[in-house]
């Protein structure tokens, strides 16, 4: 370990200083503001670390760690949609009773481990790394822990999480017996196996397809996710939708680029059968939902299934195809859960579908950003969600994946119609004349920050090629 | 000193792993199905340890410290819901605490 090897490191060290620094003066002085803000700075400054770790890339640091550019992308999209879920807090963090600064160290922590299963390389890593995001998310989804609901669904993700957690273990440990490695690098000698081994692997894979497919609810590993978007306070939700996802979806696309996934193979088999289940089952049960956080809950099954379509093309278009789809997702479930987020306090969510009648009169902005997260999620022009869907359509039709695409394809019309649903809510009249619940003054903070995104989703759709190139320049190269 | 083969280990690990499994999914009471996936992950513990004894590695057994901590961690955690469960709902059965459905 020289000081070479630490500089790629930079913006974890930095990261995990602010944690340390959060804490102590917590521990100090309890001040809701100070806190916010050194959470903040922490966060920038990580984020302002990423180009001095670019140098020299890529590096092995240890056999755990590798950075790469593909790493420094999803390093900096990871803490910047942090920064977001940060920002858009705040407020409702204000109308929380009791200790509110621990909060943030939770935040801070979970995406400490959602930035070392980025660059892991190593099953230990990603397993720390995993858990560290994990048991921080326990405790962050019962933080206001005195209402309704909040305990039962921590439980319920722990539970299940952990399980989840046994299978990607005993997965990890078949995959460790057959190859002698626990380096994704070093995995790729799929030759000269015997019978046994192979079958032990195929075993051991499939049982880590559990544990990712769990984190990401995929179905059928699906069933907490409804019931924790619902149960969790907002912002929570957001972290879970995006930072969470987003991580482990990073760990997936580099754990397949060492072992190679094959079209038609068994392994692809079981992954097409997710990926349909997934895009067919998420839109169909999104449709009888009547709470918006188990919509978009549900719509995140759906959308991560469409994922996977590209995921499973195996081809040059994959990576970047999947990276941008995912970072038009981040920013759509950012804008939609911050707008239940600004709207939503600790003792009653913003979330029943009843509530949105009206918003539009009530708050034009927070309707029309909801209105243009609705139309990238349903993937209408002239939003991002369009353009990451004409990618990953791409690349699927490049591997002539002619099944998944038509399962796209339904998925994306069912989805039009509970998304529309929704937004057509949102510009209803309110049942007689009050509406049914005066919703609170949003800061111009928030606003500001819902604007930026908005505006930057619909410019993404308008002129995709900006990121598209800089995602091809940077990610492109993962594991050739 | 005559080693243990390596597969009648990974059967006993597979069969723990199916004991925890089975016990999560039978047993309501929320400690027990706790104590079923400390089974489940002790289980994953000694198959990693199993492997790193075919490569004659210490992996293995690092990874299994690393189980071990994670699993102290989250039953930390688990206790101090299940004690927030207990004073919500006045029962340890998670099936009464289900009111989140649709």
């Amino acid at each position: 370990m020289t000081f070479q090897d630490l500089m790629p490191l930079l913006p974890l060290l930095v990261l995990s200083a602010t944690i340390v620094t959060v804490m102590l003066v917590t521990a100090f002085k309890r001040n809701h503001r100070l806190i916010f803000s050194l959470t903040l700075l922490g966060l920038v400054l990580s984020i302002v670390a990423l180009p001095f770790a670019s140098h020299g890339l890529p590096r092995s640091v240890t056999p755990l760690l590798v950075v790469d550019q593909f790493a420094i992308f999803y390093m900096g999209l990871v803490l910047a949609t942090s920064f977001v879920v940060v920002l858009l807090s705040f407020n409702y963090l204000e109308k929380v009773e009791g200790n509110k600064e621990e909060y943030y160290l939770l935040t801070l922590l979970a995406t400490l481990g959602a930035v070392v299963l980025v660059i892991s390389n190593h099953f230990i890593s990603f397993f720390l790394g995993l858990e560290t995001l994990s048991i921080s998310l326990y405790a962050l989804i019962a933080y206001t822990r005195f209402e309704r609901h909040r305990v039962e669904a921590a439980i319920k993700y722990l539970v299940l999480a952990a399980a989840a957690s046994s299978f990607l273990l005993f997965g990890m440990s078949l995959a460790y017996l057959v190859f002698g490695t626990m380096q994704f690098d070093q995995m790729a000698s799929l030759g000269g196996l015997s019978t046994v081994d192979l079958g032990l692997l195929t075993i051991g894979l499939a049982m880590l397809m559990v544990g990712i497919g769990f984190k990401l609810a995929l179905v059928p590993f699906h069933m907490w996710a409804p019931d924790v978007y619902q149960g969790a306070p907002a912002p929570v939700t957001a972290f879970v939708a995006t930072v969470s996802k987003g991580g482990i979806f990073a760990l997936l696309i580099r754990l397949f680029a060492n072992i190679p996934l094959t079209v038609g193979s068994n392994l692809w088999n079981v992954f097409a059968l997710i990926a349909i289940l997934s895009m067919v089952g998420g839109n169909v049960l999104a449709v009888i939902q009547t709470n918006v956080k188990r919509i978009l809950a549900y719509s995140s099954i759906a959308h991560f299934g469409y994922l996977l379509v590209a995921f499973l093309a195996v081809n040059s278009l994959s990576t970047s195809s999947m990276t941008f789809y995912l970072v038009a997702y981040i920013i759509t479930s950012l804008i939609a859960f911050g707008v239940i987020a600004v709207l939503s306090d600790p003792k009653k969510e913003f979330e029943e579908l009843d509530d949105y009648r009206g918003l539009f009169r009530q708050h034009r902005g927070a309707a029309i950003f909801m209105v243009v997260a609705l139309l990238s999620l349903t993937g209408l022009p002239p939003t991002g969600g369009l353009v990451g869907k004409i990618f990953l359509a791409s690349a699927g039709v490049q591997s002539s994946l002619w099944l998944l695409l038509a399962a796209l394809a339904i998925g994306s019309v069912i989805g039009l119609f509970y998304y529309l649903r929704v937004a057509i809510t949102i510009f209803r009249s309110p049942e007689g004349e009050t509406p049914p619940w005066s919703a609170p003054p949003i800061s111009r903070f928030a606003n500001a920050t819902l604007f930026v995104l908005s505006i930057g989703l619909v410019v993404l759709g308008i002129i995709p090629n900006p990121l598209m190139q800089l995602i091809q320049s940077m990610v492109a190269h993962l594991g050739g | 000193m005559t080693s243990i083969p390596l597969n009648q280990v990974l059967i006993l690990a597979a069969m723990l792993f199916t004991v925890g499994l089975v016990g999560l999914l039978v047993r309501r009471n929320v400690f027990f199905m706790l104590m079923s996936i400390e089974v489940m992950l002790n289980s994953a513990g000694l198959a990693f340890v199993v492997a790193g004894a075919r490569w004659g590695q210490p992996d293995g057994q690092v990874m299994f410290l690393f189980i071990i901590t994670m699993a102290a961690a989250e039953v930390s955690i688990g206790l101090a819901l299940i004690l927030r469960l207990y004073q919500q709902f006045k029962t340890l059965d998670v099936d009464a605490a289900s009111e989140l459905q649709g």
